[in-house]
């Protein structure tokens, strides 16, 4: 007997993510990722100034408004080939490390952890034992046994005020929750300390972007910090300091505690390294560059087909010819006209609605491909990319957090096994401990830089007659971001945005093949299909953002799973 | 001393769903207020409105709601309004709505004290900016709400002699928009 199981949670105004899932024998035997409103930016952006297109596409999304902004001054100073002063690189480099950096967090302890952690059982939690477990993990000072008294007092009063219900992402229960009480409560000490972290992480990028949400300092050509080491008004050292103290906190946490909770977790569901793995073609480019050309990286970028890591090809830029002339979007099963893939510079954004059809169109996202093919983004093709080619850093804490799994799993675990729903969070934990290392070596070069004397930080972009091209790209938290605009004459005359999630959250193709999500919950175990808890983690293992920056709030609560036999 | 947030949430691409950060443009442009009371559009931060909440002892949003009423209604909903509505299963970081930011600032022990939700009831989230003429019409009396809220907890404003630019840059021309 076959099941659909509709699992979305949002109305027609709000408008996200939807998976659709058939189970057969209770495993999945059939999928659909849908986003459930259209995106008509591009369409706004038509006719405008390039230098202020970013202001707009800096609200394609109210999470990663940052990562938009960013690509899309590159975008247009890759048309005008124009070069970015070191000081400007640098400024946008730590903005963007301390934007993932929050952003990882958050995902992990709020956004996802709940699916493996049921706050239910840490009433029943030993602290002295949680105590112990936590000194054998790390010696980060948040870990008293003070400190998991307080948290599990947290707990016992919100049960006692009967508002635990409102953490209803947690199927609480669900036989496929099994951390030990003390585990539980180590995680949800760490959930309420990341909170204070993660903001500090945030305070980085307001900072040095003048405010946040909605960075202030980003223009075509650098940045607008005026830097000056003896004024109060401007950068300064004091502030510079100020900024590296915030950073050397994130990064305590992030590899004393965010890197073993992850390990310690995984290693307590093994089996969870064998299941959804999906799309195994992975993409990722370049970035933090390190000159004015942005010739030179320190994080790498590169794809690789169908798991084979031997078969790696690097970028060697941000904007590489080989990612230049690879990307199309397809449209066969979104809601826009259009009867073949099309180069996003040609790109097309022109709605044809119809209802949700699960052999025609079902989702407002199109269809991106490189050379064809689906492809992955996010941490673990950063780490995979990284890992294969040899890319010192990323071995280091891929071995590192791989060492850690196998110790508390007691099987050795390998590369291979993080084509699966914990290797997306093992590599978004090794990703971020790369980026908090690197914060450090980012924010030493521009003091440096400064140092000797060069305070520059923008060139004035000259826009020619006639049409110009461009890509910009960042390597944003979700994965591979492209922002591809066509300028003639001085203003935006056409503009595609082709983001992380369009990627990964992409309806089939012209093929018929599955984009990253369908494929990852095909042949899902699903224990219940009232609970769909596995496809959720799946789902979550992504990160998934619909960039749909549509939120409205609706006073009458919603429901999630709806089942249906067929 | 622990200040008030006036903010602004929605996004401004989106039709009526701009109505927030509009609003506190124009508040931000047109007012100003006892020390401590601070203006923000927000834009649509999900969870990441709790960062923004430390050191907050009341807080007052202007939103769009989907509340089935008419288009431009205002309703007012205070923090045990909000902190009842059981939330679904989130599947993105946009859906923590309102209701879980509280309550997970409550557990960092950062949840503001008061909480006002002025609720405008949106008519389109179309795919252009600005705001349906109804929505419109009502943000004189939203603006109106955030103004007696601020007097209730015991602050003052007063209108500025000269308005500064509200710097609304969404709605502004572009010659090929549609």
């Amino acid at each position: 007997m076959t099941k659909r199981i509709t699992i979305d949670p949002i109305t027609r105004i709000e408008g996200h993510l939807r998976v659709d899932i058939e189970v057969e024998n209770g495993s999945v035997s059939n999928a659909w990722a849908s986003c459930t409103m259209w995106r008509g930016i591009e369409k706004i952006l038509q006719g405008r100034d390039p230098r202020e297109a970013w202001l707009f596409t800096q609200r394609f999304c109210g999470v990663c408004t940052t990562v938009h902004a960013m690509a899309s001054v590159r975008a247009v100073e890759d048309a005008l080939k124009l070069e970015i002063p070191l000081n400007a690189q640098l400024i946008r480099n730590l903005i963007l490390i301390a934007h993932a950096l929050h952003d990882h967090i958050v995902h992990f302890y709020h956004l996802s952890a709940l699916d493996w952690v049921d706050v239910m059982q840490i009433p029943k939690a030993d602290v002295n034992k949680t105590t112990a477990l936590a000194d054998s993990l790390s010696n980060w000072a948040g870990n008293s046994k003070n400190a998991f008294r307080q948290a599990k007092d947290k707990v016992l009063a919100v049960a006692a005020s009967g508002q635990l219900g409102i953490f209803t992402n947690g199927y609480w229960g669900h036989p496929q929750m099994r951390l030990s009480p003390e585990v539980n409560l180590l995680a949800f000490a760490h959930y309420v300390q990341a909170l204070d972290i993660q903001r500090k992480a945030n305070m980085i990028v307001g900072m040095l972007g003048g405010k946040t949400p909605h960075i202030q300092n980003l223009t075509v050509g650098g940045v607008a910090n005026a830097i000056n080491l003896d004024s109060q008004a401007t950068m300064n050292m004091d502030r510079l300091v100020e900024i590296k103290k915030l950073f050397d906190e994130v990064m305590n946490f992030v590899h004393n505690v965010y890197v073993p909770d992850v390990c310690a977790i995984a290693g307590m569901y093994p089996d969870w390294f064998s299941i959804g793995g999906g799309v195994k073609s992975y993409l990722a480019v370049p970035d933090l560059p390190l000159d004015t050309k942005s010739q030179a990286y320190d994080l790498p970028g590169g794809y690789l087909f169908d798991g084979n890591l031997g078969g790696v090809k690097t970028f060697k830029t941000a904007a590489d010819d080989a990612f230049r002339k690879g990307v199309t979007e397809d449209v066969t099963h979104a809601w826009y006209e259009g009867s073949k893939p099309l180069h996003p510079w040609q790109g097309e954004t022109v709605p044809q609605f119809t209802d949700w059809e699960a052999d025609k169109k079902y989702s407002w996202v199109k269809a991106p491909r490189f050379q064809g093919k689906p492809m992955q983004v996010g941490p673990l093709a950063q780490v995979l990319i990284g890992y294969a080619s040899g890319h010192e850093l990323t071995r280091k804490w891929a071995s590192a957090a791989l060492a850690k799994v196998s110790a508390v799993a007691g099987v050795k675990a390998t590369p291979d096994m993080l084509h699966s729903t914990l290797g997306r969070h093992a590599a978004r934990a090794i990703r971020c401990a790369m980026l908090a290392e690197l914060a450090g070596k980012h924010w030493q070069m521009l003091v440096e830089n400064i140092g000797k004397g060069d305070v520059a930080t923008h060139n004035a972009p000259q826009f020619p007659a006639g049409e110009i091209s461009g890509v910009g790209t960042h390597e944003a938290p979700r994965g591979t971001l492209s922002h591809w605009v066509v300028v003639a004459n001085g203003k935006i005359k056409n503009y595609q945005g082709v983001v992380p999630s369009t990627w990964n959250a992409s309806p089939r193709d012209n093929n018929g093949k599955h984009g990253p999500y369908e494929a990852s919950v095909m042949h899902s175990p699903i224990h219940d299909p009232q609970q769909p808890l596995e496809v959720i983690r799946t789902i979550h293992s992504f990160d998934p953002c619909m960039a749909c920056a549509c939120h409205t709030f609706d006073p009458e609560g919603k429901k999630l799973a709806t089942v249906k036999v067929l | 001393m622990k200040k008030i947030l006036i903010g602004g949430v929605g996004s401004v691409l989106l039709g009526d769903d701009g109505v927030g950060p509009y609003a506190a443009h124009l508040i931000d442009a047109n007012f100003e207020f006892s020390e401590g009371v601070v203006v923000e559009d927000l834009g649509t931060p999900g969870l990441d409105l709790v960062a923004h909440l430390t050191g907050v002892r009341a807080l007052i949003i202007v939103d769009s709601v989907d509340n089935r009423k008419e288009p431009g209604s205002v309703t007012l909903y205070r923090k045990q309004d909000i902190l009842k509505v059981r939330p679904a299963i989130r599947m993105d970081p946009h859906s923590p709505a309102l209701t879980e930011t509280l309550f997970v600032a409550e557990l960092a022990g950062d949840a503001p004290d008061d909480v006002l939700l002025i609720g405008v009831t949106g008519k389109t989230y179309g795919d252009t900016p600005g705001l349906s003429d109804e929505v419109e019409a009502a943000v004189e009396s939203a603006i109106a709400e955030v103004l007696r809220e601020i007097e209730r907890l015991g602050e003052s404003y007063s209108r500025k002699a000269q308005p500064s630019d509200a710097g609304i840059w969404w709605t502004a021309y572009s010659e090929n928009a549609v």
